[in-house]
């Protein structure tokens, strides 16, 4: 088995007398998908933001390439290549879609700051990173303001992989989106998926997009890992069962019925 | 259908569409029909030779604070502090020049008295700043509070030292100092020239009537050449559209957010040393009230050029259209006689109102109605 890119090893963290999570391991290979499921308040979004440079865990160890790694700020993250496309994505509106795609990156020559900024180049550059996971810009200059939920998400993610990101942590990037554009995302993360080099950690709570997508599950209740393995390994069942945080779905069918 | 993707939906416009889409269509369009019906109105006297001079002497003051405030409203804040640092930079010049360097260091001379100022108004732009993002205030409060302050600062200053709130009769500097020239002196003296040997700018005596533009209008270029390469070409530019869209994206993404807005409140601050440099050298007077209002006056002209309140977008080019358009308007009264002069704050409010409500539409049009 191929050493995983990120290994987190019974990370523990408290905030206060508040344990949000109590021992958690999680292993992420590049080239797979590995869904992130919980209830809300079951730590996922903790956990992102310890792997994300956020928060430093109060214990446990994150390892990326088999060493031991300290976060200290997210840019350590960032360098060690973990990008996290978080869900306000971390783009501007009324910018275009290169603005937003180099936003504190520009191509320049000349001097840092005031240097002229290599338009052309980073339009183009722009355009082909969105080709490659799946949308054709026709105008990289228009305002990332005029474009759907969707093709949004898509920027993001290209601009986490072209600025170096190994891991791709995605905060829910189905949720808040219609029907379509979801499909558009799902086949986006299976593009990213298809190049092999990168691990995308996605974050759902839905778990028909999770079957679509994922390899792999790491399901998260309470601040603890209630369930972890292979898709192939999992019962279609027993992840509809994991995903209600662990509660028999026909107890619940039961009480709802009881009501 | 399948062959259909979404970008298919964003139409493609014609050249001519683009243009008037651009953030400056407004604010040329307003400048054109001012220009025109005060050309009329005026018989043609606002556009002879000494009424542009005139008017783009009014014209280059607006533009060069305008650029400034336009700048920094931006990336998000305002300064309402610009007219009391004009205030405050034309005494602090005009007292060094008549009373001598501070601490007894002997005379001034044009160059040392601009440039202490300098230092002085950029620290004071670089304080405003600083508090503006370590308080996380809204810079409105902070830089009204130096607006106050700034302008208490000068009128003490003034009577501790000169007794009196004015100064005025001083050295010609201009005649024999290049560097108070720069300020108070003429630029484009070639044209007029040129003019005059083309049988035009000619007085009733049918001698050369007009012997040059203000200097200001000159610095009123520059200001508006760098600004506009700054922003749209310069990486500075970038991080000043991100920090006034979204400032946590923009943060997120490394951009250095509060190093951006107190550079551009030190930017307004040399943009308003500049405008009173060029008040002083040219009249060789200073007032303590001088550059009063003329914060809000920024405001509105960068505002009718089409920058938003919100931030985030807007166009150089665009303000240089504004700031045409005030100093006609403001000019107007001394050209067509039957008009009341207060029609210019009129004329202001009217359009600042329009202009907002233009501008609005654009962000809504731009962020899909969000």
């Amino acid at each position: 088995m191929a050493e995983p890119y990120v290994r987190l090893e019974n990370i523990v963290k408290r905030f206060g007398p508040f344990t949000a999570l109590n021992g958690v391991n999680l292993d992420v290979h590049s080239g797979e998908v590995h869904a992130l499921l919980g209830d809300n308040g079951a730590g996922k979004s903790t956990l992102i933001k310890i792997m994300s440079g956020v928060h430093a865990p109060t214990e446990g160890t994150i390892y990326v390439e088999g060493k031991p790694a300290v976060f200290t700020s997210p840019r350590d993250a960032t360098a060690a290549g973990i990008g996290t496309v978080y869900q306000d994505l971390a783009i501007n509106p009324l910018m275009s879609v290169t603005r937003n795609f180099f936003m504190g990156r520009e191509l320049y020559k000349g001097p840092h700051g005031l240097g002229l900024m290599k338009m052309d180049e980073m339009n183009e550059i722009a355009h082909d990173e969105m080709l490659k996971i799946g949308i054709d810009i026709s105008d990289p200059t228009q305002a990332v303001g005029t474009m759907s939920g969707g093709q949004r998400q898509t920027l993001a993610i290209a601009r986490a992989i072209h600025f170096g990101a190994k891991v791709l942590i995605l905060d829910e990037p189905t949720s808040a989106l219609g029907q379509k554009q979801q499909m558009g995302v799902l086949k986006t993360i299976k593009k990213v998926r298809k190049r092999g080099d990168i691990a995308v950690i996605f974050i759902t709570h839905n778990e028909i997009h999770s079957q679509l997508v994922a390899d792999r599950y790491t399901f998260l209740a309470l601040g603890q890992v209630i369930g972890a393995g292979k898709k192939d390994e999992l019962e279609h069942n027993e992840i509809r069962r994991l995903m209600a945080g662990g509660a028999e779905m026909r107890d619940l069918e039961q009480e709802l019925a009881d009501i | 259908m399948s062959d259909r993707n979404e970008s298919d939906r964003l139409q493609q416009e014609s050249t001519f569409q683009r243009l008037i889409r651009r953030p400056e269509a407004g604010s040329f369009a307003v400048m054109f029909v001012v220009l025109v019906l005060i050309a009329f109105a005026s018989n043609g006297n606002a556009m002879n030779a000494l009424g542009i001079k005139n008017n783009l002497s009014i014209i280059s003051q607006f533009g060069i604070i305008a650029t400034g405030a336009a700048l920094l409203m931006i990336a998000g804040e305002f300064d309402l502090s610009i007219g009391s640092m004009i205030g405050f930079a034309g005494m602090s010049m005009a007292m060094m020049l008549k009373w001598g360097l501070p601490f007894g260091l002997g005379e001034a001379t044009p160059f040392s008295a601009f440039f202490i100022t300098l230092a002085m108004t950029l620290a004071l732009g670089w304080l405003i700043g600083t508090i503006v993002v370590r308080s996380g205030l809204s810079s409105f409060i902070v830089s009204l509070g130096f607006l106050f302050g700034l302008r208490g600062v000068t009128e003490v200053t003034f009577r501790l030292i000169n007794q009196s709130t004015q100064i005025s009769g001083l050295q010609d500097f201009k005649e024999e100092s290049f560097f108070a020239r720069l300020f108070g002196g003429e630029s484009f003296g070639w044209f007029y020239d040129l003019a005059f040997a083309m049988g035009f700018n000619l007085n009733r005596r049918g001698e050369q009537w007009v012997t040059g533009l203000d200097a200001r209008v000159v610095w009123w270029i520059l200001v508006v050449l760098i600004a506009y390469i700054i922003l749209s070409r310069t990486q500075i530019g970038n991080w000043i559209y991100a920090t006034g869209d979204n400032k946590e994206s923009a943060r997120a993404n490394g951009v250095p957010v509060n190093r951006v807005k107190v550079g551009l409140f030190m930017t307004t601050a040399f943009c308003a040393t500049i405008f009173a440099a060029c008040q002083v050298f040219d009249t060789n007077t200073a007032d303590a009230a001088k550059g009063n209002l003329k914060e809000l006056e920024a405001i509105a002209i960068a505002v009718v050029g089409g920058i938003l309140m919100t931030g985030g977008f807007g166009s150089i080019i665009g303000v240089a259209f504004g700031a045409v358009t005030f100093g006609l308007v403001a000019n107007a009264v001394f050209y067509i006689p039957w008009i009341d002069g207060s029609f210019y704050r009129v004329f202001v409010g009217a359009v600042l109102l329009a202009a907002v409500f233009a501008n609005e539409r654009i962000r809504k049009r731009i962020t899909g109605g969000i």
